[in-house]
């Protein structure tokens, strides 16, 4: 639920360097965006890796460490060390989710889930996802040598409202403008569309680390329509590694594993899934003691799971009104969807060979870049258009703990609603309303999103005073409230309290706890202009040098030589002032010869040649 | 007021020709999506967002027979979807009767976990959905060919109780869904 009021409409915008697309996934994090036309993705960690697993390791001196580096600290901190930071946005700490076999040390009560972590103040799944977008921020910044601002951020298509915001609110913390939540469904399907100017209907089956997500997709003349989404955003590889996890511990006899313990058999577990993929059987060792694992018996510990993605695909075909034999492709996304058992379920459930000729790990990225450009390059605007739904309906609470239904899932954004209120005593001034999200009868079992207060109502007798509350759901699928006085007109204030999302002061704090980060990154940009405006200079002097060797006088060349080394030097450095000064340096011990060099060639434009060859 | 046939300058009728809505859904999305303006101002953005709100809520309602016969009779002054209504109140006595016997029907099946009962009965109910239906858009294109204004007033309570019985035999048709997703997960 957005928290500023009606409308999350910014001011104008000025062109903000490259725009991005960010798949911020369970696993693994991308960075990708449109260049000379093509999407493609930047490397993000060591060896040029284009995967940034999504782990944030959090160090007693309050330093952070993201990626690669940060998963091989998981064994050794398990607590201090957050993976699959993902499964637990927009979540509270009572969730089924959160109570799920893991390594972490949740702080008790408050509504949001908050890691007990080394180095500080307990962090928020906010702030974790945060620190996640800020590292590949970085890394596209430094490859693309140019600022990164504004970036559209991938969310599963089955994300509610808590979720999306949860979303939306770490882009911001990372210092980035987010253009949209893309579901990643969608994105998958725009990667594929455009790659090969399709038309027709498609499925797209997305199992990833955390989450699972069905699109049923149309796209004609460059429009591409969702019809239904379905899904289950706590399902997902993390959850196969559990099984495999949990089967282990039985087998060996173990009881009560320390989260040191839980997280090296997570780590395990999940290589031999992997392997189990090519190989008939895998090795899980714990604590010296090792347990085989046979294909078969996997695929049977996984199949209640996998028979759960199949219901939902059902219920996604039926609400579109497209019959499994009218689909004209299923596209297969996310790394679960290697998992042979998946991939044969997949395929006689829909009754075809799913397509994978993308790179299922890069494509949602790949999408993601696509619509960042789409969004902000003037000239492709009209090329493609994507057409999105909500995938859970929205409701109130009315008497009894029933669930009225306001938008019903499915229903294309941008959409609204509205609802009249009365009051029901002489007099009453305010009206308690709670807005809840899912399918189900009672409101208990739906996720709550949040509760407000419409006051400041006139005092008029019962059922008199009207209150018109319009509910708005925008292109990202978040909802935002406005209320109305209908005798007076008047325009009412609602406080929203978010029942598993941080409030607007609390992310304002943040921010503002952010901005010692915010200057490192200031310095970072600098020292990197600094950097390509060095080698530019140093390209020039050497030209120079070479091609009017002959005008360096007397013991000019040892200075220009010292000059040249200092700045070579000090580019390697971090200090960008430095650098700056020695470069200004270089081009003042430079003057003299250049201005030679100009002279020279004034003479010989007067005499007939073009200075541009100089 | 600006209708939903107006946002896509139709004429108010009770039949309108699906794909070409379609179409022309697709066209004016191109034109007012708010992801084609979402470098300029703030009140180009927020305007993007308000038309195109109101032209997906056009497009759902005129697309779906039984949504476009629910605004007709909207627009003749009976609103069904409000709890309120005093229209739902006024079914004939035979149709609640009848109701009740369903209902008994259902819920003993239910009770039973008895699966292919409860489809037989969702069959028969779906028929009984589309005969209603069908009678509510007889009734509904005679009102807007523009008969005696006479005959309006019965005529759109004849619609008004047709509607009321599709509106019931729907939420009958929906229970059984979620009966058989149960039962088959
Ligand atoms: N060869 C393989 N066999 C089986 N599982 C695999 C294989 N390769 C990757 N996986 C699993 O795929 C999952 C990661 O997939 P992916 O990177 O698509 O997820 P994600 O995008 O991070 O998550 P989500 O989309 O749910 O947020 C992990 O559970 C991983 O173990
Ligand atoms: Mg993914």
């Amino acid at each position: 639920m957005s928290k500023n009021g009606y409308l999350q409409i910014h001011d104008p915008l000025k062109p903000k360097g490259q725009a991005v697309g960010i798949d911020l996934g369970t696993t693994h994090s991308l960075v990708a965006a449109v260049a000379q036309g093509k999407p493609r993705c930047v490397p993000v960690d060591e060896g040029d890796s284009l995967l940034l697993p999504s782990v944030v390791h959090y160090g007693k001196d309050g330093g952070v460490i993201t990626g690669a580096r940060a998963r091989t600290l998981a064994g050794e901190h398990p607590t201090d060390t957050i993976a699959s930071v993902k499964r637990y946005m927009g979540r509270g700490p009572d969730d089924a989710e959160t109570r799920k076999l893991s390594h972490y040390k949740f702080v008790p009560g408050a509504n949001v889930v908050r890691f007990d972590v080394a180095g500080g103040n307990p962090v928020t799944p906010i702030e974790v996802s945060g620190e996640i977008l800020r590292a590949l921020k970085r890394r596209a910044e430094a490859h693309f040598s140019m600022k990164v601002e504004q970036a559209v951020i991938t969310v599963p298509a089955y994300f509610d409202d808590a979720q999306r915001q949860a979303t939306k609110d770490a882009g911001r913390l990372a210092g980035l403008e987010v253009l949209r939540l893309l579901n990643e469904p969608t994105a998958a399907a725009l990667a594929y569309g455009l790659d090969k100017g399709s038309q027709g209907t498609f499925a797209v089956y997305d199992l990833g680390g955390g989450t699972f997500d069905i699109s049923i997709l149309k796209l004609v003349d460059g429009v591409f329509e969702v019809k239904s989404t379905g899904g289950d955003s706590a399902l997902g590889g993390d959850d196969f590694d559990r099984a495999i996890a949990s089967q282990v511990f039985q087998a060996l006899g173990i009881n009560e594993p320390s989260p040191s313990i839980v997280a090296q058999t997570l780590a395990a577990s999940r290589k031999a899934k992997e392997a189990l993929t090519d190989a008939p059987e895998a090795t899980v060792t714990v604590g010296g003691q090792s347990h085989t694992v046979k294909r078969a018996d996997f695929d049977a510990w996984i199949q209640p799971l996998v028979n759960k993605t199949g219901l939902v695909c059902r219920r996604a075909l039926k609400d579109a009104g497209v019959a499994a034999g009218e689909l004209d492709g299923v596209i297969l996304v996310g790394g679960s969807t290697r998992v042979p058992a998946v991939r044969r379920f997949v395929a006689e459930l829909f009754g075809r060979e799913p397509l994978g000729d993308i790179d299922p790990d890069q494509v949602v990225a790949l999408g993601a870049a696509v619509q960042a450009d789409l969004l902000t390059n003037e000239d492709r605007q009209d090329e493609v258009l994507l057409l999105d739904v909500i995938p859970l309906s929205l409701g109130l609470e009315t008497m009894g703990g029933i669930t009225e239904k306001l938008i019903q899932r499915n229903s294309t954004i941008p959409t609204a609603a509205a609802q009249v209120f009365t009051t029901f005593k002489d007099g009453q001034t305010g009206l308690d309303v709670h807005v809840v999200q899912g399918e189900r009868e009672l409101v208990e079992d739906n996720r709550s999103l949040a509760r407000f207060t419409l006051s400041g109502i006139p005092p008029l007798a019962a059922g008199m005073a009207r209150v018109e509350v319009r509910f708005q759901v925008d292109a990202d699928g978040i909802l935002s409230v406005a209320a109305k006085e209908q005798s007076t007109g008047a325009e009412q204030s609602i406080t929203v309290k978010p029942s598993h999302g941080l409030t607007e002061e609390e992310i304002e704090r943040m921010l503002l706890d952010s901005i010692e980060y915010a200057e490192d990154d200031i310095q970072a940009r600098q020292l990197r202009e600094q950097r390509v405006d060095a080698e530019r200079v140093l390209a020039e002097a050497d030209r120079q040098l070479r091609e009017h060797g002959t005008l360096v006088q007397g013991d000019e060349r040892a200075a220009i030589d010292a000059a040249l080394a200092k700045v070579r030097e000090t580019a390697q450095g971090k200090d960008y002032l430095k650098l700056k000064e020695a470069v200004h340096a270089l081009d003042e011990t430079c003057r003299p010869f250049i201005e030679r060099v100009m002279n020279q060639a004034i003479t010989q434009v007067v005499a007939g040649q073009s200075v541009e060859d100089y | 007021m600006r209708t939903h046939f107006d946002v896509f300058g139709l004429p108010r009728a009770y039949d309108v020709d699906v794909p070409a809505l379609e179409k022309h859904y697709r066209e004016l999305s191109l034109q007012s999506h708010p992801d084609r303006v979402a470098q300029a101002d703030a009140r180009e953005r927020l305007k993007a967002l308000e038309n195109t709100t109101a032209l997906n809520e056009a497009f759902k309602t005129l697309k779906d027979p039984v949504r476009r016969a629910f605004y007709l009779l909207k627009l003749h002054g009976v609103d069904l979807d409000r709890e309120d209504a005093g229209a739902q109140k006024d079914m004939p006595l035979e149709f609640l009767e009848e109701v009740m016997e369903l209902r008994e029907a259902l819920d003993g099946a239910m009770e039973k976990k008895d699966l292919a009962r409860v489809q037989t009965m969702g069959g028969q109910v779906q028929g009984r959905r589309k005969a209603a239906l069908d009678e509510a858009a007889g009734v509904l294109r005679a009102l807007e060919g523009g008969g005696p204004a006479e005959e309006a007033p019965a005529q759109v309570r004849k619609a008004s109780h047709a509607l009321g019985r599709v509106r019931y035999f729907t939420r009958f048709l929906e229970q059984v869904d979620a009966f058989e997703e149960e039962s088959l997960s």
